[in-house]
């Protein structure tokens, strides 16, 4: 019965296999492709919906599902069913390859999955290699085959430059406790944190997942990557990818980061830096993925300060934040993908008279900007203040001002967006937008949960504080 | 959830009105405008008659807070949804109930996107009520912002002059004020150690060090005095006052600058009375400039909402220098003036607007010998501009009265300042009113309509309303003490 703790990743497997299986048959069956992917990510959630409760550890105890692995396993696994849920029409991927999009994704996830449960360096290091290959391949398939190509090329050679510094930093760590083992670690550790070598190796290990936060200076890629990728694949970086950096981050900080102060002067400049690059370069955006993209470099400074508090409340509020950051990017994806039905690059203005051609769209933008702009009552703001209280308990309050002073910043270019949905009229004329039927009540539902999830954030709280006390 | 409510909830109430309203708008389809507006008529009627009610039903001899609801919201930071009225919130909740239904009605003529203007108008005035009846620091910075991100699309959507600029300035420098607000209040969460957002506990004395109270004030006094318009923090004012639509700026410069000064009030002052007695001298100055600017400023303007923008300026210094006084009259002359000047601007953003409305332009130079043409819409600006100047009987009279002669006894030099300035802010209201409704009157609009009497009824309420507090100040008064006098006693000498 010991096989039950691993059932989700089994899932996953399994599902990538039948894609595989799939993808051999030659002909594309568009609509059926989408509808048993759509099926199996939505049999996946309830998969994590039904470990959410396991308990245990596998593999000589170098894996290990708690309540903080399964509550990231069923953010991931809705963070898939989302995706998929918008790739009917894969207008942005070339259409040889569109087979291999579910079959690149469900290996992608099965990934993601592995990360949140690895606690050995090993472990964690293929998982990554494993989500970051897939993902390598999924943005060159992008359409426009330039475009793809380079932006593919982008991802690859930084994040390669990003693994390499992670194996160097494993190997100082191995270097100086001779284990790679996270328990063992973070035994050994704590006596030996005064050594520069062990900060400096601890860091350097952390940064393939910098990388995949898009942290500042791990930031370069995301801009064209974004831009580059097809938009749901942008949006499965920007949402999925995204929560899962911030699960590992939040684990191997809580195991192995306490009592150094070095060590959270860094990532308190990483985290400031990242916030102020992130937002004065997003003002200067005119493409909406582009802009997107920055925005999840200041994003990734807020949850930064979060973990960088290395108190219970503060790995609460980074999970809280991982779960908003997953709706509300989300909701942002899926307005562009329905705007820019054709696949193509979208500008900021180009959002004009959306309020027209589909209020409830213009409504979803407009509450998910309002979220990520940290405004209340939102499920944005919910996961900032839990954030913010708990850098104040640890005296962080320069720390603080200067995050509320970038929310100030940061709500300039999400009213642009806003400006440009509501205030703006298109060009040419433009028909409204037909939506289906599940893709309304998609839109709808996820505004319900931004909202819902702001005003009464307790059972979510809780869900969040209980996952972290179980990493301390 | 554990609960606590002390009678029916009347404070939820009309918050249940505004969001039933904000529902009810988004539920019904664009093009039945008129029911959306007999909807928003009906909704914001109801809360008018609720804080109509709450005035009068609280119990003066009594005193403290009344009508107390309180709710567990998220035990673990000690989060309540906890509203209670007292005799500062009680005139500021009436207020918002007048201002708000006389807004909707004002705004009746409205034909643009009609659903989308009330559904984000009542979001809006959601968050004014919440804030004013809050006890909670945390719903009191939530209810902040939802009063706030509307102005943004409402500016953008149906202003006029300079709209997009106006409404980013607007909602930059607002939100700028709560990043200054939110770290000031988890800093005192923290601080105190009590795990509580509840203002009452954490008003108790000594809870935090004079330090603490110094470091936080300052941070609230100047987050919460953005709103306020404070000088030199009040450039988004009138700029955003002009380029809002009349029933927007009816409630922005009636209500939304007063939950400024009511946020310093309330927050800085209760919880940090020793930070407001290190700071009161800088309040002063700051309000005393704030005045004489405003007027001086004002007196240069060339648009008929930009005077009334300055004048705001100039008036929202004199709630300023009450709350800097430290004395029980300063205070009755502080929230006394914020309910007056919220009605004054009321009636004159309202009777300009229709002006608007029929000319399409709001240069003093262009209206010309208006009181020809349209009498009655004249008489409600002409009512109006005389309570700016405190004219005897009309409400703003005993709240500037009040607060300048606290003013004169605390700050000698700067009450006089103040003073002299309210002399020349007569003047400059004089030369608006001769301007723009006496001399010849301009050719080109002598066809036009004067105001019908359905669509005066708001400004005959407002007008009522001055007229009334006018006459009858310890209407008030009595009120306003009820919370004052404890307050001023219960401080540490």
């Amino acid at each position: 019965m010991k096989w039950m703790l691993f059932s989700p990743e089994i899932f996953y497997l399994l599902a990538a296999l039948c894609f595989l299986l799939l993808s051999m048959t030659g002909r594309l069956h568009r609509r059926r492709d989408h509808h048993i992917a759509l099926a199996l990510a939505v049999a996946g959630v309830a998969v994590c919906v039904a470990s959410l409760q396991l308990e245990g550890s596998l593999f000589s105890e170098t894996y290990k599902i708690d309540l903080f692995s399964q509550v990231f396993k069923l953010l991931l696994s809705v963070g898939l069913a989302l995706v998929v849920g918008i790739c009917s029409e894969l207008r942005g991927i070339q259409e040889r390859y569109e087979h291999e999009v579910y079959l690149l994704l469900f290996p992608c996830t099965l990934a993601t999955m592995l990360l949140v449960s690895s606690i050995h360096w090993l472990g964690v290091y293929v998982s990554l290699e494993l989500s970051s290959y897939s993902l390598y391949i999924l943005v060159a398939l992008r359409k426009d085959w330039t475009q793809g190509i380079e932006a593919g090329l982008k991802y690859f050679l930084v994040g390669v430059f990003a693994s390499a510094m992670m194996l160097f930093g494993m190997v100082i760590l191995y270097g100086t406790t001779g284990t790679l083992d996270v328990k063992q670690l973070a035994q050994i550790l704590p006596g030996l944190m005064s050594h520069a070598a062990v900060v400096v190796g601890l860091l350097l290990a952390l940064s393939g997942f910098f990388f995949k936060l898009a942290v500042f200076p791990f930031h370069f890629w995301a801009a064209d990557v974004y831009q580059g990728a097809a938009h749901q694949i942008a949006a499965y970086i920007a949402t999925v990818s995204k929560v899962a950096a911030i699960a590992v981050l939040v684990r191997m900080v809580a195991m192995l980061g306490g009592s150094s102060d070095y060590f959270v002067h860094v990532l308190a400049v990483l985290s400031v830096v990242s916030m102020t690059v992130g937002n004065l370069a997003a003002i200067a955006q005119k493409d909406l993925k582009r802009l997107l993209a920055y925005s999840t470099v200041a994003h990734a400074g807020y949850v930064l300060i979060g973990i960088l508090s290395m108190n219970p409340g503060g790995y609460a509020g980074a999970i809280f934040y991982a779960m908003a950051i997953l709706v509300m990017k989300f909701t942002v994806f899926l307005v562009l993908v329905k705007v820019a039905w054709d696949g193509t690059n979208l500008e900021v203005d180009g959002l004009a008279g959306l309020h027209r051609r589909s209020p409830l769209l213009a409504m979803a933008l407009m509450v998910a900007l309002f979220s990520l702009a940290g405004l209340p009552p939102t499920v944005g703001f919910t996961g900032k203040f839990l954030i913010f209280t708990a850098a104040m308990e640890r005296g962080h309050f320069a720390l603080v001002l200067i995050a509320m002073i970038n929310v100030v910043i940061s709500l300039y270019y999400y009213l642009l967006m806003l400006r440009a949905a509501y205030l703006l009229e298109p060009q040419e004329q433009c028909s409204p937008l037909s939506l289906s039927a599940p893709i309304k009540l998609l839109a709808g539902a996820l505004v319900v949960v931004m909202v819902a999830a702001g005003i009464f954030p307790r059972y979510l709280m809780d869900l969040a504080r209980n996952a972290a006390q179980g990493l301390m | 959830m554990p609960m606590e409510f002390a009678g029916f909830p009347f404070l939820s109430a009309i918050l249940i009105s505004c969001l039933a309203g904000f529902f009810i708008i988004l539920c019904l389809p664009e093009a039945r405008a008129r029911e959306i507006k007999w909807v928003g008529a009906v909704c914001s009627g109801m809360t008018l008659a609720l804080a109509i009610y709450l005035f009068f039903a609280y119990d003066k001899s009594r005193g403290g807070l009344q009508f107390v609801e309180r709710v567990q919201w998220i035990p673990s930071l000690g989060i309540q949804y906890f509203n209670a009225a007292d005799g500062f919130n009680l005139p500021n909740l009436l207020l918002s109930g007048i201002v708000f239904f006389t807004g909707v009605l004002t705004m009746w003529e409205l034909e643009i996107r009609v659903k989308e203007f009330f559904a984000l108008y009542f979001l809006m005035v959601t968050g004014v009520f919440g804030l004013f009846m809050s006890m909670d620091l945390f719903f009191i910075f939530v209810w902040y912002d939802v009063s706030l991100f509307p102005m943004y699309p409402l500016i953008a959507i149906w202003g006029t002059t300079r709209k997009e600029y106006g409404a980013m300035k607007l909602t930059l420098y607002l939100l700028a004020g709560s990043a200054l607000i939110l770290p000031a209040i988890l800093y005192l969460f923290v601080q105190s150690g009590l795990n509580t957002f509840d203002i009452v506990r954490l008003m108790q004395p000594g809870t935090f060090t004079a330090y603490q109270q110094k470091f936080a004030f300052i941070l609230l006094y100047l987050g919460f005095g953005i709103l306020a318009g404070v000088w030199p923090f009040h450039t988004w004012s009138p700029v955003g006052h002009v380029a809002a639509p009349h029933g927007v700026s009816m409630v922005h410069a009636g209500v939304l600058m007063k939950i400024g000064a009511f946020g310093v009030l309330r927050v800085a002052m209760f919880l940090c009375p020793q930070g407001w007695q290190h700071w009161a001298q800088l309040m002063a100055l700051l309000a005393s400039i704030g005045i004489i600017y405003g007027v001086l400023v004002g007196l240069r303007q060339t648009d008929l909402k930009y005077v009334i923008g300055y004048s705001s300026v100039s008036h929202m210094g004199i709630v300023g220098l009450g709350l800097s006084t430290m004395t029980v009259s300063g205070l009755n002359g502080a929230v006394f003036q914020m309910f007056a000047h919220g009605v004054m601007t009321a009636l004159l953003f309202s009777s300009v607007g229709y002006i608007y409305d029929r000319t399409h332009t709001k240069a003093i130079a262009e209206l010309g010998g208006l009181s020809r043409i349209m009498p009655v819409a004249s008489g409600y600006f002409i009512v109006a501009a005389m309570a700016g100047m405190g004219v005897p009987g009309l409400a703003s009279f005993w709240g500037e009265l009040l607060v300048l002669l606290s003013a004169f006894e605390t700050y000698p030099i700067r009450g006089t300042l103040a003073i002299s300035a309210l002399a020349v802010s007569a003047l400059f209201m004089l030369r608006v009113v001769q301007k723009t409704f006496y001399g010849p009157a301009n050719p080109k609009y002598v066809d036009l309509q004067d105001v019908p009497f359905s669509l005066g009824v708001p400004r005959m309420i407002l007008v009522t309303v001055i007229l009334l507090f006018g006459f009858f100040p310890s209407l008030l008064l009595d009120m306003i003490e009820t919370a004052s006098i404890p307050f001023i006693n219960g401080l540490p000498r």
